[in-house]
């Protein structure tokens, strides 16, 4: 079986957490890393938006601030995802460009790499589906959203497993206009997000999804994870994205 | 600035910031959720829009023809998605 390098549930800030999967790819094109997994969480939680996105089109920054909570660009397109540090695992899997993995249709390629979220929801005894173009359901609300980038040479998704969703604050989080936010719509977004203690009715412990996506990417991608670390090459290029780009309002507010 | 959204039906969402002067684009943001291979093809779209007129199918045909050059793939939106949420943008007064 095919080995891949897995980085075991970390903890990090939004501005580590996107240099790091950066530097993977910077190290993977100049053939310095292997494939590769991690699977991480975000302290303090933190919004991400897709790289097209406009900041401050969608997110209250004020809000963010005055809670602590951080805010970033990726490098990946898509929408704007609250990662709070209780209520979700973020995951990227990041490999060669041309691997069986990237086919280069890239709707094939979301439903093969979503395919470790829908075995991880298996093994916790939920059954989900792939929903192109790039999220995860259970019975047709949305549990896992999912944003690949193809650069430096290499695939890089990663994505987010709701394990908890408080849909009030994700509103206030992300910017909508006051006058939308009715009851309706609440119940609107209730209808169309989900999440896995929702679904299964109890207080599911993070390690539970951890374990689960683990299991989910292996079984479904035919990979043998190999627990590894970065390297020293990785681990200064991370810092210096970390410090550097990541963090800065030319890159945040670029749009 | 004229500003647009438009949700595609069965697709993403794209949001336009449009600066006009003398009936030509003068600067052009596309902004939205859609997926678009290699990234940077974006800003190249948004360059080649300057000083363009208010001709949906021509605005169109730019966008087509980046794509083409740059050997990008958009997803969730199609340059015409976009061609029409520009046209919307430039009617908003």
């Amino acid at each position: 079986m095919e080995e891949f390098r897995f980085i075991d549930l970390e903890v990090h800030t939004a501005f580590e957490n996107m240099a790091i999967d950066e530097a993977v790819m910077l190290s993977m094109k100049d053939g310095n890393a292997p494939p590769t997994l991690r699977l991480y969480r975000w302290n303090p939680s933190a919004v991400s938006i897709g790289t097209f996105q406009g900041m401050t089109d969608e997110v209250d920054v004020g809000f963010c601030d005055s809670r602590g909570i951080d805010y970033i660009r990726r490098i990946t397109g898509g929408g704007a995802v609250y990662h709070d540090f209780e209520g979700e695992v973020t995951y990227s899997i990041i490999m060669p460009k041309g691997h069986r993995l990237a086919p280069s249709d890239i709707l094939e390629s979301y439903r093969l790499l979503c395919g470790g979220i829908v075995k991880a929801l298996e093994h916790l005894g939920i059954e989900g589906e792939f929903k192109p173009i790039n999220d995860v359901d259970v019975y047709g609300k949305k549990v896992s959203g999912n944003a690949m980038t193809r650069r430096h040479g290499c695939v890089l998704q990663h994505g987010t497993t709701l394990l908890d969703l408080d849909v009030n604050l994700m509103f206030t989080i992300l910017k909508v206009p006051q006058e939308k936010i009715s009851d309706k719509m609440i119940a609107d977004v209730k209808e169309r997000v989900t999440s896995i203690r929702d679904i299964l009715g109890r207080d599911v412990h993070i390690d539970e999804l951890q374990v689960a996506l683990k299991n989910g990417f292996s079984d479904a991608l035919d990979i043998e994870l190999s627990p590894g670390k970065l390297s020293d090459e990785e681990q200064d290029t991370a810092a210096r994205l970390a410090q550097e780009k990541y963090p800065s309002r030319a890159w945040n507010f670029s749009r | 600035m004229h500003e647009s959204s438009y949700k595609i039906p069965g697709g993403k969402f794209v949001k336009i910031k449009l600066e006009i002067s003398l009936g030509k684009i003068v600067d052009v943001k596309i902004l939205g959720d859609f997926f678009l291979h290699p990234e940077e093809t974006l800003q190249k779209i948004e360059d080649s829009l300057v000083g363009s007129t208010a001709v949906e199918t021509t605005i169109e045909n730019a966008i087509s023809r980046i794509l083409t050059e740059s050997d990008a793939t958009l997803i969730g939106a199609t340059a015409r998605d976009i061609a029409k949420t520009i046209i919307m943008a430039w009617n908003v007064t």
